[in-house]
């Protein structure tokens, strides 16, 4: 307590001295400052005596003493009270924490001493000690701010407070205190936005705000119904969005509670008598509507509905309807009605009018139709508006006699045609009809001879006995009776064949007609349409004109695109009708749907004749005006013609070669070409031709070519000799056989091993030597035989037989083979018959069988001694050895030592046959070999 | 919640069976009834401060079957007044229109008073128990609507709370309880409680 004492004096000092230095203590001190609350209204008034006029006000948030006002205010003294007043708006509710303000006065520059602080307590002073929220029920505009605090009780901590589902940033006014300020409030529910402080665990407490719009009613209007009351409606306007009870609009009329409105039934309101002036008050906690009206009674009549509507008599042709006022009143008033009457396609509104109206009779209905009848009625003086319209009534008007039917008659051939006539509407028939009458009176018989048919027939077959004209009179019958009959006389048949038709061209569609007046049309005009061609149930159309006009437009409405109409106009009067004149024509062209028929292509020489024939008129669709000839290609149609004139159907192409074609002709129309028809035709040649480039031709050439290879040849022949057949030098063998020599390795020269045989020089005693095809080139083209029947002779080489060698000994059965081939081809006409058993190969050198080598061949030992020294020393592949050596692969290997160098070491047996044999073969080739060598 | 689930042998129990069913729906849709508030004002789950509103003395072990269904019957007429009271305060205070909420609202309170009947026939006859009501709306302190909205978060605690615990007793009752006379004595009833221990 002394602490305290000396800090407020310490205070008082220090504000003392620095009051002394602002030249404090010339003014005054402010004195009995008093703080009121408007808690509601959020608002501080302070008041307090002084002599001044100018304060500084100092306002507090009394715990943590935030300054939550500084201002400096201009407040003169009240008269009466004699004291100086001034209201502080806090944003924050009053109650959330303790408030706290001062003050002192102001002169310029000097500023007296502050007053002592006065403060209102909040509720978070200890002694309230429980959970609060502030404001509570507060209903404001939407879009407004609003400040709301929680005040924690006691010993419970704070978690969060919430807007409707958001958590909002809170601010703490003091120990128990936080603050949080929702802007621009939306528009709330039903039961308003609950603003929500929590603990950790608990919900603590929480405040319901209302956000919501003022009254938004407008466009007042009052009304008698019963000509001495009135009843005042608006509309709503924009909903306030306060459903509370206590927030919801009041309407007061004239001062007084609108019950209906204020029960939120209607937004009207009623008064039992008439005022001149009205004026509606809308009010709901955030505003005021005034709405306000003025009328003269009779100027706002709406009467109530008719009752007890009623057709008291009812005809075919009319009907009276009756009703009655539930008002009495009613009955002097002047009033127009409205009747609406609703059929099928005959619907109206008729207007009557009269004092009190209730009766009026309803003129020109249709017979057999039935009516639904509306009624209301309004104030002819003053009119404001319609009544409300009677419950609908229904009347049904009664039938009458058909009307006369529309007949005509077509003549399909000179003695036979048909009596059409058209269907009756709703309001021809004048009831359903219950069939037809046709009667037929003749010149030759006296009366008629009627006869009935149902109401489904609209057409009768009528022939001529004795081509005598022919009356026909056709009438409808319906409940009521039968109607008046229609007369038509036969006309005469005119075929199309015997007329000169002009063709009828369209306009957009229709046929515009016109034609001279004719003096005998007393009974006007018909004007009939049927397609061209038509037989047998042909829909026949016709139109009757009346006299005064010569012209008529035919629509498409009644025409089909595509189909040809023969048009014609047919005089009427009390006789037959007279044809005036007849077109034919298309409503609208369309391309053939069918190409033409019959295309077929007629080969003469080079040319090709195609003929066709047009198809049939209903596939036409439209005057044909010519055709067009393509020639169809792989991926187009060329144009060879175009017939520009339909009766042409053929056309020649002219100048084709051999070869295949397709023709494609099209029929057009104005509207173009049909799909087109397609032929083909293959060009051939005449059978003399055929013979002549076949045969004789490809003789003629051949026989020339051989002829001139012969003469080349001749006059050539002599490097052909050298080209083909060159001289081989005879093998010379210089020297010493015994010494080993190289391979000799010759290459054959192009010619025929027949050569090499028939040579002058040869040597037997070179029997060692015989044709071994070359081994590697062999293997190593194994794909390339050797031709025995080729030109060029296969590569040969000699080789003396002295490889010992097992691969060896087959070379040699192979290259016998071989060369068995070669000299068999090259016909040599070596045969080896009785020589060489077919049976001896390689496999037979060891049998006992036929041996020729080893039993012909003994030679002295010497040689033998002589090969085996040199094939030890040159081993086996020493290059060339005559026949001096020997292959020993068998046991009886020295015994073939013996046949070394003998002749039968030649698979060819020729070698065998002695030179001065006088069985010499002659070459099969002889005569070639003179022709080359000139000989004869 | 799962000790209350369905149990077949009540539907053999007669009366006291069906009871319990009944107490069983009706927990549920008190619990229904809760959720429905609270999403549709946008309430925190976390419970309402204050405690249940209904007060009676404690099912001690101590007192028989029939006892403690008096003595919930009391706390069951109690809610069905609260129930009543707030119902009518509301429709007084918010709008009257209808809505999901409100024909719940309307069926909780007439299933309740089918309730009341129904364990009406399971008391004793000469018994009374009372139950109190700690608070009322009237006397606390702070007014406005968020009280009344708090007071009808409390009244469905309570609801929830009540109707609970009656299920689970009614579901824990003998059958012999139902076909005993309802004049039997309060000592015979004992007596039989113990024999069938």
């Amino acid at each position: 307590m002394q602490g305290w004492v000396t800090l407020a004096l310490l205070l008082s000092l220090g504000v003392g001295c620095s009051l002394g230095q602002n030249g404090v203590g010339e003014l005054p001190v402010p004195r009995g400052l008093t703080l009121n609350p408007d808690l509601p209204a959020q608002t501080l008034s302070l008041t307090w005596q002084s002599d001044s006029s100018l304060f500084d006000l100092e306002i507090f948030h009394t715990e943590l003493m935030n300054v939550v006002l500084n201002e400096t205010v201009a407040v003169k003294t009240d008269p009466v009270t004699g004291l100086h007043s001034w209201t502080w708006h806090s944003p924050l509710p009053l109650e959330c924490t303790s408030h706290s303000a001062h003050i002192r006065a102001r002169n310029q520059q000097s500023v007296s001493q502050w007053s002592p602080l006065q403060t209102i307590p909040g509720w978070d002073i200890p002694e309230k000690s429980e959970s609060n929220m502030f404001p509570q029920d507060k209903v404001v505009p939407v879009g407004s701010n609003m400040t709301f605090c929680c005040i924690v009780k006691e010993k419970e901590d704070f978690k969060e407070i919430m807007y409707g589902r958001q958590e909002m940033s809170a601010t703490r006014l003091s120990r128990r205190t936080y603050a949080i300020t929702a802007t621009n409030q939306p528009v709330s529910g039903n039961t308003g936005t609950n603003v929500i402080c929590c603990s950790q665990r608990l919900t603590l407490t929480g405040a319901v705000v209302f956000v919501g719009y003022p009254p938004g009613d407008e466009g007042l209007v009052c009304e008698t119904r019963d000509l001495a009351s009135a009843e005042c409606s608006w509309k709503k306007g924009r909903d306030t969005g306060l459903r509370m009870r206590r927030s919801r609009t009041k309407y007061t009329l004239n001062g007084r509670d609108c019950l209906e409105a204020n029960e939120r039934k209607r937004w009207w309101c009623s008064s039992k008598a008439w005022e001149q002036s009205w004026t509606l008050v809308a009010r709901n906690p955030l505003g005021t509507v005034h709405l306000m009206d003025s009328a003269q009674l009779t100027d706002r009549v709406h009467l109530l509905a008719p009752v007890n509507v009623t057709a008291v008599e009812v005809k075919a042709w009319s009907a009276t309807l009756q009703w009655s006022w539930s008002v009495a009143a009613y009955k002097k008033l002047e009033m127009v009605c409205q009747l609406q009457l609703f059929a099928h396609e005959l619907n109206s509104t008729r207007n009557y009018s009269g004092p009190g109206l209730s009766s009026v009779v309803l003129e020109s209905l249709w017979p057999d139709v039935d009516y639904t009848v509306t009624l209301y009625c309004g104030s002819k003086h003053g009119f404001w508006k319609w009544g409300d319209k009677s419950a609908p009534y229904r009347i049904h008007t009664k039938m009458d006699r058909p009307d006369a039917l529309d007949v005509w008659m077509w003549m399909d051939s000179s003695n036979t045609g048909c009596v059409f006539w058209k269907p009756l509407s709703v309001r021809k028939s004048h009831g359903a009809l219950v069939g037809y009458e046709v009667s037929q009176s003749s010149a030759e018989e006296d009366g008629w001879t009627p006869v009935s048919l149902p109401p489904g027939n609209f057409s009768y077959p009528i022939i001529l006995n004795n081509g005598s004209d022919i009356t026909v009179a056709v009438a409808a019958r319906n409940p009521a009776g039968l109607s008046q009959p229609s007369t038509v006389t036969t006309p005469a048949y005119r075929a199309d064949s015997q007329l000169s038709m002009s063709e009828l061209l369209s306009t957009n569609g229709s046929f515009v007609l016109s034609w001279q007046p004719n003096a005998n049309a007393s009974s006007g005009y018909a004007v009939e349409w049927v397609p061209t061609g038509c037989s047998g149930l042909c829909p026949v159309d016709w139109k009757k004109v009346p006299e005064s006009d010569s012209s008529f437009t035919l629509n498409s409405d009644s025409l089909v695109a595509g189909v040809r109409y023969t048009v014609s106009v047919y005089a009427l009067s009390t006789g037959a009708p007279t044809l005036l004149q007849r077109w034919q024509g298309y409503s609208q062209e369309m391309t053939p749907s069918q190409s033409v028929r019959e295309l077929l292509p007629n080969q003469s020489g080079s040319d090709v004749l195609l003929s066709w024939k047009a198809t049939a008129m209903e596939n036409q669709r439209g005057f044909i005006r010519g055709y067009t000839i393509y020639l169809a290609n792989a991926a187009h149609l060329e144009l060879i013609a175009n017939i520009s004139d339909p009766e042409v159907q053929s056309y020649r192409v002219k100048g084709l070669s051999l070869s295949s074609y397709k023709f494609v002709v099209k029929a057009y129309t104005s509207a173009g070409e049909d799909a087109g028809a397609t032929v083909a035709i293959k060009m051939e040649m005449d059978t003399a031709d055929m013979l002549f480039v076949g045969i004789l031709v490809p003789l003629g050439i051949m026989f020339c070519c051989l002829i001139l290879i012969s003469i080349c040849c001749y006059k050539k022949r002599e490097w052909v000799k050298k080209a083909f057949y060159p001289e081989i030098p005879g093998p010379k063998v210089p020297g010493d056989w015994s010494s080993p020599q190289g391979p000799l390795d010759v290459k054959p020269s192009p010619h025929s091993l027949v050569h090499i045989v028939e040579s002058p020089e040869w040597d037997f005693t070179k029997e060692g030597l015989f044709p071994v095809p070359e081994e590697e080139e062999e293997s190593e083209n194994d794909n390339i035989e050797v031709d025995a029947d080729s030109d060029e002779p296969a590569l040969l080489r000699y080789y003396n037989q002295v490889v010992g060698d097992g691969s060896h000994g087959n070379q040699v059965s192979d290259s016998s083979g071989s060369s068995n081939t070669s000299v068999d081809s090259t016909q040599t006409e070596i045969t080896y018959a009785g020589i060489q058993s077919p049976t001896s190969s390689q496999g037979a050198c060891g049998g006992g069988g036929y041996r020729p080598q080893m039993q012909s061949v003994i030679g002295p030992a010497e040689p033998q001694i002589e090969f085996e020294a040199d094939f030890q020393d040159d081993g086996l592949h020493a290059g060339y050895k005559p026949q001096c050596s020997w292959q020993l692969d068998s046991p009886e290997a020295e015994n073939f030592s013996g046949s070394l160098g003998s002749p039968t070491s030649v698979t060819s047996s020729q070698f065998l046959i002695p030179e001065s044999s006088e069985e010499k073969p002659q070459p099969s080739n002889t005569w070639f070999h003179n022709f080359l060598s000139g000989k004869s | 919640m799962a000790g209350r689930g369905t149990n077949g042998r009540h539907g053999s129990r007669g009366h006291a069976g069906r009871t319990a069913a009944l107490a069983r729906l009706l927990h549920k849709e008190c619990i229904q009834l809760l959720e429905l508030y609270r999403n549709s004002e946008s309430l925190p789950s976390s419970p309402v401060d204050g405690g249940y509103l209904v007060s009676i003395p404690p099912l001690v072990p101590q007192l028989s079957d029939a006892e403690k269904i008096s003595i919930l019957h009391a706390a069951l007429k109690e809610c069905l007044r609260l129930l009543e009271d707030v119902i009518t305060r509301e429709d007084a205070e918010f709008s009257d229109e209808d809505s999901e909420y409100k024909r719940k609202w309307k069926t909780v309170r007439d299933r309740l008073g089918h309730l009341l009947a129904s364990t009406e026939q399971l008391l004793v006859e000469g018994q009374k128990f009372e139950a109190k009501v700690k608070e009322e709306l009237d006397g606390q302190a702070v007014s406005g609507s968020f009280r009344l909205k708090m007071w009808i978060v409390r009244v469905l605690q309570d609801l929830v709370h009540w109707t609970g615990q009656t299920s689970d007793t009614l579901r824990s009752l003998p059958a012999e309880v139902e076909k005993a006379p309802k004049t039997m004595s309060r000592r015979t009833r004992r007596g039989a409680e113990k024999i069938r221990k």
